[in-house]
């Protein structure tokens, strides 16, 4: 057991040293933010991301919402769907849908939908509010990390899917610190796209 | 950049720390090599457990979702905290490991 445990922890090190002082990390994503032209779509998504127990929404959430408006802006949509569900008193979307609000976003096209707890029950709600029209093109906005499974769940849930994916974190960290922050956000991604797959959601 | 100065300042200090440990302290050179080996078998048993508690974690969470009719999330156990209380369960292995061989 001994030895096992001296080989794992070597090995363990040598990740760490690897991921910490490295390109590698960066090299393993291998993702790009999206700088194409995007098509015009029903409606502008934006995934939830958190909200804090103040009212604010977290960096990232407010990355995305942001994003989801300029994109709406840009006429790319006459909706822009907003989710987040509630946390601690604070409901992600209806915070977002008051940006939106002072950004100058008509009330009109604005869709709170703070049902969502997983990216799963975000996608069932989306479809809903499209009316189940199978092939509705939606813009999906969420993290870089996350738009590959988000992406497989919309598509599977029955809607046509251009991404609009947000970079939340650096790909060419040069701290040891944001490498190993990125290495954990792609790796919470790998679980949970496992989790995906086994559990059948895609 | 950044990471070769934290690497000069380990660096530094490590080399320090011997000669501090050899004429400070009194410390053996040869006592190094096997002090390094058990840094290494800590590091490899609250990798081992850290990656148990994550998955006992993922139990845990989808149990807690069925018994409750609630939601809770999978991300609590990505939760950097984990990796914290994982060292601290290896550290207390080893040294319960330890005291039983004496």
């Amino acid at each position: 057991m001994r030895a096992a445990a001296r080989a794992v922890g070597a090995a363990g090190l040598a990740a760490f040293a690897l991921l910490a002082f490295t390109p590698l990390v960066a090299a393993l994503h291998g993702g790009r933010s999206h700088g194409g032209v995007l098509p015009r779509a029903a409606a502008i998504v934006v995934l939830g991301s958190g909200v804090m127990p103040e009212g604010e929404l977290t960096d990232t959430s407010l990355r995305r919402t942001l994003h989801g408006i300029r994109l709406f802006r840009q006429g790319l949509a006459p909706r822009i769907i907003l989710l987040g569900p509630e946390y601690h008193g604070a409901v992600e979307a209806e915070v977002r849908g008051r940006y939106a609000v002072d950004l100058g976003v008509p009330t009109d096209a604005i869709v709170v939908e703070p049902g969502g707890r997983s990216t799963r029950d975000e996608a069932r709600l989306v479809f809903a509010r499209l009316d189940r029209r199978r092939g509705a093109a939606i813009l999906l906005v969420t993290g870089l990390h996350h738009m590959p499974r988000a992406r497989r769940v919309f598509e599977r849930e029955g809607m046509v899917v251009a991404a609009a994916p947000v970079l939340e974190d650096s790909l060419l960290p040069d701290r040891p610190q944001a490498r190993l922050a990125l290495a954990r956000a792609v790796a919470q991604e790998a679980i949970a796209r496992a989790y995906y797959r086994l559990a059948g959601a895609f | 950049m950044e990471s070769y100065y934290l690497l000069l300042l380990f660096g530094l200090t490590s080399l320090a720390l011997y000669f501090a440990g050899i004429r400070g302290l009194g410390l053996r050179p040869a006592a190094l090599r096997p002090a390094l080996g058990r840094l290494l078998e800590c590091v490899g048993l609250a990798m081992v457990l850290a990656a148990l508690n994550v998955g006992a974690g993922f139990l845990l969470v989808l149990a807690l979702r069925r018994l409750t009719g609630s939601f809770v999330t999978l991300y609590l156990n990505t939760d950097v905290t984990l990796l914290a209380l994982s060292a601290l369960q290896a550290v207390a292995l080893q040294w319960w490991m330890r005291a039983e061989e004496r």
